[in-house]
């Protein structure tokens, strides 16, 4: 009979369940979030339990044994959140250990080119994404800005902007997941937001909008208007937050 | 006059990319050196016109004491005016900074009174934002033709990135158009910045703590289609920009009619197919290894406007090929028609494992349209069957053709992903260690 593991949805937990798959040399079919799981009476559902020292075991492992590249890779794959991710990531890792560090430059196997392509998709979201995030000033000096991205990249984007707004207080809220990162000056973390009350905007803010809006009318060509082109270079499902777009 | 309006006429003023004062680098490829000026490429949108908006580029002034003929900016002209103070730009700047609208400013200016008095304010500017309010982000500056050398190299030591622009590719297209502006005026400036910058290489080397001096290096824009230069005379030019100035960026930038004069061509619409194919061999110069001699040539002196520079190359070179996949060198790859560098490279570490085929190649992403043409795959053929250069030019043409039509994307390929909201909470730290860390 087939087995198939189901996990919590955390990262600890596709780790222990790679790591379950290993120990008790089970060769699941396939590693399942729990609510992605049907019931069907000719598969075998193991459910795995997170375990944070056998997601370390599996986490170190990968770092001596393959590479820490394939470690980020994964972690990416994970951030995608796509349904078949889990059995995506054990079937890479499972070649990984066979043939270790440069497991990457097998462009043309099936199992590294599936975690590279969905690599590809957040790496470009990412990338779209530091430029797209808008802040808006508050009240009390916070930067706030509002993303919906297509795949769980909060995580990913606040370290570029330690650097870069290393003075500031601000947040990334993840409006659709409910999570943001928030930075006090010094740290930032990943937390639940909730917003309850209304924003406040700072003094400025408005003059500051409209200026970039302004800009943002003024600096295009007229006899070279190209919405397609801006459209397929900027996607309108990312449009909602941006102040030029919204003027 | 209020900062909305001198913004409204300062930046429209520098959108044209025809006059001294503007540029099309838009398209930034180099990071800033300072730690966290990442202009490698971000872009903070895209205006309607489809160009990606980086930095905040703006004119300092456009009022100007001279009159070129190809300009919107030029004395005669009757338009808007307006002049910024150095405060406003700086507080411009962070502000949109402070929100990530920019990655930094891009600040040209007309020739307002004198070279030098325009020069002066320029740097008033650069010197304000990075020590009055220590601004680190992307500063890209443009040098006034004609000012001193002090000015110009005080200010190198605040930008990222400097540039004076040739405009017009040569010194006939100069002498019809722009009569006020001497060509050694515009070369004079440029060596002084490429020196300047090969001299801090090397006080670099033996002091660390030495001022950086345009740590992104120095840039220039040729406009294309104003004059009747032939694209051989504007690639040889660009070639010898990169090799004896060390140019790090030529933009192009196709004329677009702002005036109407007798020296000037009358055309309706710029020549945008021909600025893009110079692009195109621009790249080809840069980054593939060729030369501008390869591309074109006297009797080939123009870029055919239906096929790509390399196609058009490896067409007329077809004796080089087909090569097999499994075997060419890396230069040797770069040169076939669809196969770029990420391309190659992928080439060359997959064949390490296995021996690739034709779905390989697919499947690992390569564009073969173009590319089957001109490979073999473990010694088979998958193009035209017999290689006749023009079954093959044709053939190439007409698939770009109908690919326009098609308009395809794979946008929905990965659309089914699952919603569930929470997955990150219990373990917050963890992950914010590890992203901090990967
Ligand atoms: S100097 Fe000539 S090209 Fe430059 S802004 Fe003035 S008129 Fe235009």
């Amino acid at each position: 009979m087939k087995i198939y593991y189901t996990y919590d949805g955390s990262f600890d937990g596709l780790l222990t369940a790679i790591y379950e798959a290993y120990y008790r040399r089970e060769k699941p079919e396939k590693i399942l979030l729990e609510e992605d799981y049907q019931e069907n009476l000719f598969l075998k559902r193991v459910h795995i339990h997170t375990d944070r020292e056998k997601a370390k075991r599996v986490y170190d492992s990968i770092k001596s044994k393959i590479s820490n590249e394939s470690l980020k890779n994964i972690f990416y794959t994970y951030l995608s959140e796509l349904e078949d991710l889990g059995t995506w990531v054990y079937q890479y890792l499972k070649l990984g250990w066979k043939i270790g560090k440069h497991i990457d430059l097998n462009l043309a196997d099936d199992r590294v080119l599936v975690i590279h392509k969905i690599r590809l998709k957040i790496d470009r979201e990412k990338h779209l994404m530091l430029g797209l995030i808008r802040f808006r000033r508050l009240q009390g000096n916070i930067y706030y800005a509002p993303i919906e991205p297509k795949f769980n990249i909060v995580g990913l984007v606040a370290p570029h902007f330690v650097d870069r707004l290393g003075e500031e207080n601000w947040v990334i809220h993840d409006v659709k997941r409910g999570i943001g990162a928030v930075y006090n000056g010094e740290e930032w973390i990943i937390r639940d937001i909730d917003l309850e009350a209304e924003l406040e905007y700072g003094n400025d803010e408005f003059i500051y909008q409209k200026l970039w809006q302004e800009y943002f009318k003024s600096i295009a060509i007229k006899n070279r208007i190209n919405p397609k082109l801006q459209k397929r270079n900027m996607p309108m499902r990312y449009w909602r937050y941006l102040v030029e777009k919204n003027g | 006059m209020e900062l909305l309006d001198k913004l409204k006429i300062l930046a429209d003023a520098a959108k044209y990319d025809v006059s001294c004062s503007s540029s099309g680098s838009t398209r930034k490829n180099k990071k800033g050196g300072l730690g966290n000026s990442h202009v490698s490429g971000i872009c903070h949108s895209w205006s309607d016109d489809g160009r990606c908006i980086s930095l905040l580029k703006i004119l300092f002034t456009n009022y100007c004491i001279y009159d070129c003929a190809y300009c919107v900016n030029r004395a005669s002209n009757d338009l808007p005016r307006a002049a910024f103070l150095p405060e406003e730009v700086m507080n411009l700047t962070i502000n949109f900074y402070r929100r990530n609208y920019i990655e930094g400013l891009f600040l040209s200016s007309t020739i307002y009174k004198s070279p030098n008095y325009t020069m002066e304010l320029l740097l008033e500017t650069v010197r304000k934002l990075r020590e009055e309010v220590n601004f680190n982000g992307y500063i890209h500056l443009k040098a006034i033709p004609g000012a001193d050398k002090v000015l110009i190299e005080r200010a190198g030591e605040y930008v990222d990135r400097m540039s004076v622009n040739i405009e017009l590719p040569s010194t006939k297209g100069l002498q019809l158009l722009a009569p006020q502006k001497k060509r050694e005026e515009i070369i004079k400036p440029m060596g002084i910045i490429t020196s300047r910058i090969t001299q801090n290489i090397v006080e670099k080397r033996k002091f660390k703590t030495a001022p950086r001096f345009v740590p992104a290096g120095q840039s220039t824009q040729l406009i294309v289609g104003a004059t009747n230069d032939n694209d051989i005379n504007i690639l040889t030019l660009s070639e010898a920009l990169y090799n004896q100035f060390n140019l790090k960026r030529v933009y192009y930038s196709a004329y677009v009619p702002v005036a109407t004069h007798p020296n000037l061509p009358s055309i309706s619409r710029p020549p945008l197919l021909r600025e893009h194919r110079l692009y195109q061999a621009d790249w080809l110069l840069r980054f593939y290894g060729f030369k501008a001699k390869e591309l074109l040539s006297l009797s080939n002196p123009n870029f055919d406007e239906k096929l790509d520079p390399k196609c058009d190359w490896a067409i007329r070179n077809m004796d080089l090929f087909p090569v097999e996949i499994n075997r060419a060198e890396y230069k040797m790859l770069l040169r076939v028609p669809g196969v770029g560098v990420k391309s190659a490279k992928r080439i060359i570490a997959a064949r390490r494992f296995t021996p690739l085929d034709y779905d390989d190649l697919k499947k690992m992403g390569i564009v073969l349209k173009r590319a089957r043409h001109f490979i073999t795959c473990r010694g088979k053929y998958y193009g035209e069957r017999r290689l006749n250069t023009d079954t093959i030019r044709n053939n190439i043409i007409l698939n770009s053709n109908n690919n326009k039509k098609k308009g395809i994307s794979d946008e929905n390929q990965l659309s089914i992903f699952s919603l569930f909201p929470d997955i990150l909470l219990p373990f917050e730290e963890k992950i914010t260690k590890i992203t901090g860390e990967l």
